[in-house]
């Protein structure tokens, strides 16, 4: 008590972002627990039914299918995600010229700041097997278009480079701002032992990358369950079976189908399957140990 | 030890915070079923009813926050009845679902039929059979069809809402002015179809010199029926002779009509941006010169003609809608749209006004505000004639009810061209389709195999026959 009366005016500040948290996030959060319990009807009475809309979800083939999707989709982002923006953090690091650096930078980063409407409005006129500009690339070395967006073949490929693409710049950024910190004597010291250009990133960089990249690790898998307004803006019937995601799922039973009761189950299964994971993946890379 | 207790505390912590919380929000169940019984109560004494209503819509009211609020106010003057209108600029289902749940009260909603099913299953909904069965302006079959009653009747016979307008169909679109310059006649088979088509992709109907040009395009398979009018089969779901819920497009019978589209695609007829187009897309190739036909409603027939002639007066563009290709005993089947309802919630507060102002929605006042718009903004009377202001041009007659059943009631200004026809078309050839609940999921199997088949991905027999034996496992067929 006499802690709190001590930093009472820290308290008072804290107040406005508790306050912001308990009335945007954790109200419905528990509002949503109850809902998932419940046979929702939009008005009169709303019955417990115990755990029957999570068994209704859990028995439904579509759930399985589009959690299939999911995990195919998601790790494939994940890889890329954690991959690409490493190698071109390190590449933009070994570039002499500021000038060429900053300007790369920020055209990678661009992207980022974009909506998925955008982007993926672009990439589906980037991709279109008649006037987008990859199938003409692929026309003048002689091959024949490709309709990457309606076939299932290359669905899930695009949806995972695309993703890769559009946040590639935010995640280079990160490992820029630590590769910045690393101290510049242990560089020194390797040259000292005689270290070449490669060893230095394989023995130094990457090693003194090590916290950033668990914490992009973390990030990461945080967002794979969560994936959607990227598949809802460019899904299209042809490719809907092998790139559908949970999300997607409880969109369509919830908004679409006024299904509220299974939808906040399978919104609330993905909850638990992202706190388990992010659990396991925490104690996998020993987030805790710096 | 120490991080054991703080994680224990912590859940009791998180179970006590539910605890509290689950328990204020069985409270506001309670309450929400206590509102229900209380509607007989308000019901019962409706005669001294106050005059207001609270509703929210999608389409009808004012183009702008602004206008909308001398729609209310126009509302007002008209029936004397004070009106607030909740119009969500986007997502409008998704605003609807939310607010309703939160506890909002509405005495009127404008909903889809398909939506106005989900309320009825959910029991949310006034029956309003009696009602319209009493009243004077709405059993007039010439404020509206009789027939047409049956678009909106559940299957016990109950009607739960009343069309806010008319609505159209959908149907095959064609450039009549290339269909001229290349001296072809208008389609009937699809092989007549099929002729057109080529025609137009290869034989240059732009005269720009340039091969740029498609047959036709669509927006994935949003609607392709008036094709598969060739084998007589009904889009989305039927029901069979014995009851059985089945749907056509998966049966043998469409197999012809997969392979003929699969040609159109190898032929490089179809535009091979279909399955990612959306309708505005396709919309815009049809505009811009790049497809001789697509497929969308009997209104924009008459919209693409008025976009284009805006653009340049002396344009010979003129879009047609076909009533697609005949069976072989000369039969065409095109789609209805699901029409817009007015519906009552259970939870209404004046449900006697709000019915009220649903008899006069559909009479002369009503259906010029839902058009034109509002007096001395969106037009003016001169010596009893409809002038409309820039404002009304801009608008184009369309405050959500661009076309009504009232047959009493004549459009000031005509329709656009082309608009009457395709109508005719929807009128004499076009049904309602069936959709169940779960038509999200069948939608998808459906899609899945038909784009395989189109685009040659599958030979169309093996397709159907995949399509249909994932339809039935996952019991979407009987």
């Amino acid at each position: 008590m006499k802690a709190i009366l001590k930093y009472k005016t820290l308290y008072l500040m804290m107040l406005p972002i508790l306050a912001y948290f308990a009335i945007f996030s954790f109200y419905p959060l528990v509002r949503g627990l109850i809902i998932s319990f419940q046979n929702y009807r939009l008005i009169g009475d709303r019955p417990f039914v115990g755990f029957d809309n999570y068994m209704t979800v859990l028995k439904d083939p579509v759930f399985w299918d589009v959690l299939q999707n999911t995990i195919v989709i998601g790790t494939g982002i994940f890889v890329i995600n954690f991959i690409l923006p490493l190698i071109l953090a390190l590449s933009l690091n070994e570039v002499a010229s500021v000038w060429f650096k900053k300007v790369t930078q920020m055209i990678v980063y661009l992207p980022h700041l974009f909506s998925w409407v955008v982007v993926g409005g672009m990439w589906i006129l980037m991709l279109s097997p008649d006037t987008g500009i990859v199938n003409q690339i692929i026309q003048l070395f002689g091959g024949d278009p490709i309709s990457f967006l309606a076939s299932d073949k290359y669905a899930r490929s695009v949806m995972i480079f695309t993703s890769g693409w559009k946040e590639m710049g935010y995640t280079c950024i990160l490992y820029l701002a630590a590769i910045v910190n690393i101290n510049p004597s242990l560089y020194e010291a390797a040259s000292i032992d005689g270290a070449s250009r490669w060893h230095k990133v394989r023995f130094v960089t990457i090693p003194q990358l090590s916290s950033t990249m668990k914490m992009v690790v973390m990030l990461n898998v945080l967002g794979i369950l969560r994936m959607f307004d990227q598949i809802l803006v460019m899904r299209n019937g042809a490719i809907a079976d092998k790139v559908d995601v949970v999300m997607m799922y409880t969109y369509q039973k919830g908004i679409l189908e006024f299904n509220i009761g299974p939808a906040t189950a399978a919104g609330f299964l993905i909850i638990f399957a992202t706190l388990v994971i992010s659990f396991v993946t925490r104690a996998l890379i020993r987030y805790d140990e710096g | 030890m120490v991080k054991r207790k703080k994680f224990i505390s912590m859940i009791m912590a998180v179970s006590l915070l539910g605890g509290v919380l689950a328990g204020c929000s069985s409270n506001s169940g309670n309450s929400a079923s206590g509102d229900n019984k209380t509607t007989p109560t308000a019901q019962a004494d409706s005669k001294n009813e106050e005059r207001t209503l609270k509703m929210m819509t999608g389409v009808i009211g004012g183009k702008t926050p602004e206008e909308n609020v001398k729609f209310e106010k126009e509302i007002e003057r008209l029936t004397g009845i004070k009106v607030t209108m909740d119009k969500p600029a986007s997502d409008y289902d998704q605003k609807l679902l939310a607010s309703i749940a939160s506890g909002e009260k509405y005495d009127l909603l404008q909903v889809s039929k398909e939506r106005m099913n989900t309320l009825i299953d959910q029991g949310v909904l006034t029956p309003l059979t009696d009602q319209v069965k009493a009243s004077k302006v709405l059993s007039d079959p010439s404020v509206i069809p009789t027939d047409e009653w049956d678009q909106v009747k559940t299957k016990d016979g109950q009607i739960y809402g009343v069309f806010t307008k008319y609505q159209g169909g959908t149907m095959p679109i064609v450039r009549k002015d290339w269909l001229d310059k290349l001296n072809l006649p208008e389609p009937k088979t699809l092989d007549d179809y099929y002729n057109v088509l080529k025609a137009f992709t290869e034989q240059d109907p732009d005269g720009n010199g340039k091969k740029d040009t498609y047959g036709l395009s669509t927006a994935g398979m949003y609607e392709l029926q008036g094709f598969f009018s060739a084998a007589g089969l009904k889009q989305r779901y039927v029901e069979t002779a014995d009851g059985k819920l089945d749907v056509p497009y998966s049966t043998d019978a469409a197999i012809p009509v997969y392979e003929w589209l699969n040609k159109l695609y190898k032929e490089g007829i179809l535009d091979p941006n279909f399955a990612t187009n959306d309708t505005g897309k396709m919309r815009n190739m049809f505009l811009s010169d790049r497809v001789g036909m697509i497929t969308y409603w009997d209104a924009w027939v008459g919209m693409l003609n008025n976009t284009r002639k805006g653009q340049d007066p002396q344009t010979t563009f003129e879009a047609k809608g076909l009533p697609g290709a005949a069976d072989a005993n000369g039969n065409y089947m095109l789609r209805r749209g699901d029409p817009d309802v007015w519906v009552i919630p259970a939870n209404a507060e004046h449900p006697k006004t709000a019915f009220e102002f649903i008899e006069w929605w559909n009479t002369q006042d009503g259906i010029m505000l839902g058009s034109l718009g509002i007096k001395d903004e969106d037009y003016t009377m001169d010596n009893g004639k409809y002038v409309l202001t820039q404002t009304g041009k801009e608008h184009a007659s369309d405050h959500g009810v661009p076309f009504w059943y009232n047959s009493n009631v004549e459009a000031p200004f005509g329709k656009l061209p082309g608009v009457q026809e395709a109508q005719d078309l929807v009128n004499k050839y076009a049904t309602l389709e069936l959709t169940p609940p779960n038509w999200s999921e069948a939608e998808k199997i459906i899609n899945e195999y038909s784009f395989k088949a189109i685009m040659g991905e599958m030979p169309a027999a093996d397709a159907v026959k995949k399509m249909r034996e994932e339809l039935k496992a996952k019991k979407l067929i009987d």
